[in-house]
């Protein structure tokens, strides 16, 4: 194909891969612009395709189109960095619903000509990827199914996760990638399953666990076709996966790299990630890409000063208010009093006294009144803060919210009008209001899992319920693992030490576990898994007094409620006992049974905390649908131990008060109707 | 009590022996205590246990009544490989563990063979359940200092010197030996075509230090693997082989056995105690442990099975490791503070390494053992008998044993022929095995077959892919193709072409 003329190095970068993760500011403008250290992120991605020597970029959006044309636009104009030997096109359009149908669209253009940097809109990098896209050129040589080059980025492992961490092995002969899986964010997995076929078809495999993904990739033409083949690849991760489940059917196959150990790489999907990589940026680790380089516009617009204090000149403030790790854009003043740390703040704030700031992120014109303290959060351009509030733990404002004087928040997303919510199809839904221009975002009812798929958001089908937000991170990653793994060693131990017990107890139990396990999986008659309970019950001889403890046991032992999606765990519980509540109530039926029930509860409050910190509405709930009678609990409650189960009986009171006060309107209603 | 003392004195003594392998640092730092005890030092550093007490169950074709580890491997039995082996790393005595039954006809077998090392035979009962844990207790009192653990059937050449360094130089609990497998992969398994699954050992190990994370047979797990998280979690990186082929040759701490002994329902070292004792790398030494005992029910035996107990691991040494400027990682304490440690040394990728534990890998051995007997044993021991008598012409990478008769105009390529076997004129062998005291008469074509002990091939059969078993008589003029003939299974007689 460089018959004609030399071949141009292409780039592809695709917007909107994480909108719903940046609510609400998503709903105001182009992720893609969102300042990142007051540059956009759009930008970083750009200058990192400049310095890789990327001649043609094509920005794929979805959203906001033309507020990145004219963002380019600009750029162009005011000679930034990346505008010096590189053409930027902006395509795309509202047709385009997921990463999928940008590479598709892309194929119909047929705009790409050779092999290209895949990269997304919201990464940032330093990296020089023209030695990676050069092997992959000479791994396309030798592999003509050669689909893509993933990059990837050594990690701590013991870090926080983001929802970019990887877990995948690797032929470690030709770097060829035999498996792949994303590990879920807030959520550590006990151990790992693996495919024993991706051990036994390769000689040596090996497995890499603490990546992460920065979204970079070198693409082969035959990628996009790929998708094209496949309409229901939807992420890169489709694409990675079915390549990997059909490869031979599709003979292709993709091969993985690493990031040397000096070059950072890091994607920003969340405002958990937006944090670190602020913190990385400002402490430097992305060096040249950091603030005092004049990343944008070729113009220093801060002095350096140490403790990583970035301060423009024309920014009115003490130098005392900084403590450290601070970036203040020109124009902003803060007032006497104020203390400032690991924070950055856009252009024209106005901070006043006695504030406290800390991991705060400030768009441009923010208004912050006396006495506020804030933490961990971040405040949309042109809002206004009043005094005495106090926002922490992952707050986000919207831009052009007003938060009334001694307003507190904390883990919420607020909005400066109700109707700016993208709902489309679904129904208006209402929201709370907390000022006249401010109004919660519900983030769990925005985005209903089941609907996720059918939604058109562009979200992966990685997130959870939850937006991940800003939190304190461990400081030390060291300190973190080590504790960390030193208490998990004893777990394991401890559970070493059960496991070479299997008495005929424990057995029982664990087939227990796998009969309902199954009987809940495939929904099967209740009849027949009492039958085989019954069996097991025969073949261990337990007495009735320990099937009854076991069963309940085992219930709660299933995975689902060990692992319940979201740590939900009573919706878990319900689902559970909605299935298998004839079961249990054919053994727990006499007073007896029932103690055998809670006493099971009591066992398993020691295992499973998410199910401790229920309790009292798990017994609640086994009251309500009468698996439990009233003077079960009142009995079970009285024989708990005073100051062994301080804690459980603590919980339980409320519930035992309550039970106390129905019963004696219920007698009351009783001698009324004498 | 005397025992007792004696013990305790060779302990300390193979331990300073060890120490004055270990890197600089450390041995300044010991100094001192090599002085105190240097007067009691023993010459051993390593004690060696060959295991040759095995069945041989996956060898049933072959085995007849002798023992497993009388097999002949060319010119000798297959223990004769691991002791040559032993004896050219200067051992020069070896604790042979055999059954009782067999003790006698080994004994007699090793006396024709030209062997440097003294054998000092140990007896375990004829019992089918015995494992080879099982073994390794039954000698527990002989095993004075750290130890190496052979199996019998190893034939290798490949130097135990990178192994028994990196197991001295990491202070390891355990070291063992890795081989790349495929040996026999060219083979065709003579007889009935069945489908022949190689048993794979999933193999764990941490990139940068060797460190094994676990070993455990493929046929273990069933369609996935679970890996704890906490195997990789501080490391990061670990190569997970399918391919390799576990020599069974270990190195062992002298604590290993002693704790080996606690644990009796242990029975097989591979199956069981191997990754028993990796998986126990991760043990750590609890600070609660101790009031917790008091108030469990049981306390008594908890703390005796805790392996920590057992390791020699004093606060010296953990001083030691603390100071010293050896450390695999930057960001850590030295291996994590793991006191048990395991590690997994791959011989070289030239090095020969195979294990004659079944049918094909004893046809492959023996018929390949010709073109590497150069490099396996070097020149010392000539491939042809002098007592054989040998008068074919035709011939080609053939090992003859003694007393064997290789008539003229044969052509006999790629084979063995063991001690008392008879090959009449007009016969044509390769890529086989003639057994001792087999007979083939005149006009036979032998490819690919094992022809057993004392079997008899009249003339003018032709066979390919054949077993013959032990005693069997191939009558006048069959033609054989992929079939197993013997006494012991009479049903499969009927089945001539």
């Amino acid at each position: 194909m460089s018959q004609f003329q030399k071949e141009i190095v292409q780039a592809v970068l695709i917007a909107d891969n994480n909108v719903w993760n940046f609510k609400p500011l998503s709903d105001e403008g182009s992720t893609a612009l969102l300042p990142l250290v007051n540059v956009s992120m759009l930008d970083y991605a750009l200058i990192a395709l400049n310095r890789s020597g990327v001649e043609e970029v094509f920005v794929y959006a979805s959203l906001y189109l033309q507020d990145i044309r004219d963002h380019i636009k600009r750029g162009i104009a005011a000679y930034a960095s990346w505008s010096f030997k590189m053409t930027v096109h902006v395509i795309g359009g509202e047709g385009c619903r997921c990463f999928g149908d940008a590479m598709r669209d892309l194929d119909a253009k047929a705009l790409i000509r050779g092999n290209f940097i895949l990269l997304g809109a919201d990464t940032v990098t330093n990296a020089d990827l023209r030695p990676v896209l050069e092997q992959h050129k000479r791994t396309a040589k030798f592999d003509k199914g050669t689909a893509a080059t993933l990059v990837f980025k050594e990690c701590a492992s013991g870090a926080e996760r983001t929802g970019n961490e990887l877990l995948i092995a690797v032929d470690k002969q030709n770097t060829r990638l035999v498996y792949h899986q994303r590990l879920r964010a807030n959520h550590k997995e006990s151990r790992y399953h693996i495919p024993l076929d991706v051990f036994l078809s390769n000689s040596c495999v090996t497995l890499h666990h603490n990546l992460l993904d920065p979204q970079i990739a070198i693409g082969s033409p035959s990628m996009l076709s790929l998708f094209s083949d496949n309409f229901d690849f939807q992420t890169r991760d489709d694409f990675v996966r079915g390549l990997l489940i059909n490869e031979e059917l599709l003979d292709s196959r993709i091969y993985v790299t690493l990031l040397p150990p000096a070059q950072y790489a890091h994607k920003v999907n969340n405002w958990l990630s937006y944090q670190l990589v602020s913190r990385d940026i400002i402490s430097r680790w992305a060096h040249p890409l950091v603030p005092d380089m004049g990343v944008y516009n070729l113009q220093q617009q801060y002095v350096f000063y140490k403790d990583n204090i970035y301060k423009s000149h024309e920014a009115n403030v003490s130098k005392v208010a900084l403590q450290e790790n601070v970036v203040i854009q020109a124009g902003s003043h803060v007032d006497v009093g104020t203390t400032i740390s690991c924070s950055v703040i856009g252009a024209n704030c106005r901070i006043g006294k006695n504030c406290q700031l800390n991991n705060v992120f400030l768009m441009a014109n923010v208004i912050i009144h006396d006495n506020c303290q804030l933490r961990h959060c971040v405040i949309g351009s042109t809002s206004v803060v009043h005094e005495n509030c106090n926002i922490s733990a992952g707050c986000v404002l919207g831009a052009k919210c007003v938060l009334p004087a001694n307003t507190k928040l904390a883990n919420t997303l607020v909005t400066s009008s109700p109707s700016t919510q993208r709902t489309e199809e679904q129904e208006q839904v209402e929201l709370e209001a907390i000022g006249p221009s401010a109004y919660i975002v519900n983030d769990l009812t925005t985005g209903d899992p089941d609907d996720s798929d059918a939604e058109d958001t562009l979200l992966p089908q990685t997130t959870t319920l939850c937006i991940p937000k800003m939190c304190e991170l461990q400081q030390l990653a060291n300190v973190d693992s080590d504790c960390s793994s030193s208490s998990e060693d004893e777990d394991e131990d401890e559970s070493r030490a059960a496991t070479p017990l299997p008495d005929d107890t424990n057995i029982f139990l664990s087939e227990v576990i796998d009969s309902l396990s199954r009987g809940f999986r495939e929904k099967s008659n209740p009849d027949f898994l009492i039958l085989e309970i019954n069996s097991s019950r025969y073949a261990y001889n337990m007495s009735l007094k320990e099937v009854n403890f076991n069963v309940v046991k085992a219930v709660f032992g299933m995975e689902s409620i060990i692992e319940p999606p979201n740590n939900n765990v009573l919706a878990a519980i319900n689902a559970a006992f909605k299935q298998l509540g004839p079961v249990v109530s054919n053994y727990i039926k006499s007073e007896d049974a029932m103690l055998d029930c809670l006493k099971a509860l009591e066992d398993i409050c020691e295992e499973n905390e998410l199910v401790r910190e229920k309790i009292s509405q798990v017994v609640h709930y086994l009251y309500d649908k009468d698996f439990v009678s009233e003077d079960a609990i009142h009995k079970w409650y009285s024989q708990l131990d005073v100051q062994e189960h301080a804690t459980l009986r603590q919980s339980l009171a409320k519930l035992v008060d309550w039970l106390n006060q129905s019963s004696e309107d219920d007698d009351d209603g009783d001698d009324d109707d004498e | 009590m005397a025992l007792g003392r004696q013990c305790w004195l060779t302990s300390i003594a193979a331990r300073t022996a060890v120490l004055r392998f270990r890197c600089c640092s450390r041995v300044l730092a010991y100094l001192n205590y090599i002085i105190i005890f240097s007067i009691k030092m023993s010459s051993c550093e390593f004690q060696a246990v060959v295991l040759a007490a095995g069945r041989g169950t996956r060898l049933p074709e072959v085995l007849g009544d002798s023992p497993k580890c009388l097999l002949p491997v060319g010119p000798y039995p297959l223990i004769w490989y691991p002791l040559n082996m032993l004896s050219r790393h200067n051992f020069t005595e070896v604790i042979v563990v055999v059954q009782e039954q067999d003790k006698l006809e080994i004994q007699l077998s090793l006396e024709h063979t030209p062997l440097k090392v003294k054998i000092d035979y140990a007896t375990v009962p004829n019992d089918s359940d015995f494992g080879t844990a099982d073994s390794l207790r039954y000698i527990y009192d002989r095993i004075k200092s750290d130890f190496l653990v052979v199996s019998c059937d190893i034939v290798s050449n490949v130097s135990l010197y990178p192994l028994i360094n990196k197991f001295r130089a990491d202070d390891a609990s355990l070291a063992l030996l890795l081989f790349k497998s495929g040996f026999e992969s060219d083979v065709v398994m003579p007889g009935p075509k069945t489908k022949y699954k190689p048993e794979r050992d999933m193999i764990g190990i941490h990139t940068a230090t060797q460190r094994l994370a676990f070993i455990f047979a493929a046929s273990d797990c069933e369609d996935t693997l679970n890996i704890k998280r906490h195997l990789l979690k501080n490391k990061g990186q670990l190569d997970v082989y399918g391919r390799l082929l576990d020599a069974h040759i270990y190195v062992l701490k002298k604590w290993v056995i002693n704790y080996l002994h606690r644990k009796e329902q242990i029975s097989t070292f591979k199956g069981e105690f191997l990754p028993h004792l990796i998986r126990k790398q991760h043990a750590r030494r609890s600070t609660k442990i101790a009031p917790d005992t008091t108030s469990e029910l049981g306390v008594g035996t908890k703390h005796e099975d805790n392996i920590l107990h057992y390791v020699t691991h004093t606060a010296l040494d953990q001083k030691l490791t603390q100071t010293s400027l050896f450390n695999q990682s930057l960001s850590h304490i030295p291996y994590h503070g793991d006191v048990v440690r395991c590690f997994a040394v791959q011989a070289p990728k030239d090095a020969i390494g195979v294990r004659v534990n079944n049918t094909l890998s004893f046809l492959a051995i023996n018929r390949k053992l010709a073109g590497i007997w150069q490099e396996l044993c070097g020149d010392a021991h000539p491939l042809i008998s002098p007592g054989a008598v040998v008068k074919s012409t035709q011939t080609k990478d053939i090992i003859v044993a003694d007393n064997a008769k290789l008539s003229e105009k044969t052509s006999l390529n790629f084979s063995v022929f063991g001690p008392n076997c008879i090959v009449h004129p007009k016969n044509i062998v390769t890529n086989s095995i003639i057994m001792a005291n087999a007979i083939v008469e005149e006009g036979c074509n032998i490819n690919n077959c094992i022809i057993g002990y004392r079997a008899q091939i009249k003339s003018g059969s032709v066979l390919n892919n054949c077993l013959i078993g032990p005693n069997y008589v191939v009558e006048e003029g069959t033609k054989s193709q992929a079939l197993q003939l013997s006494n012991a299974d009479q049903y499969m007689e009927i089945d001539i072409q």
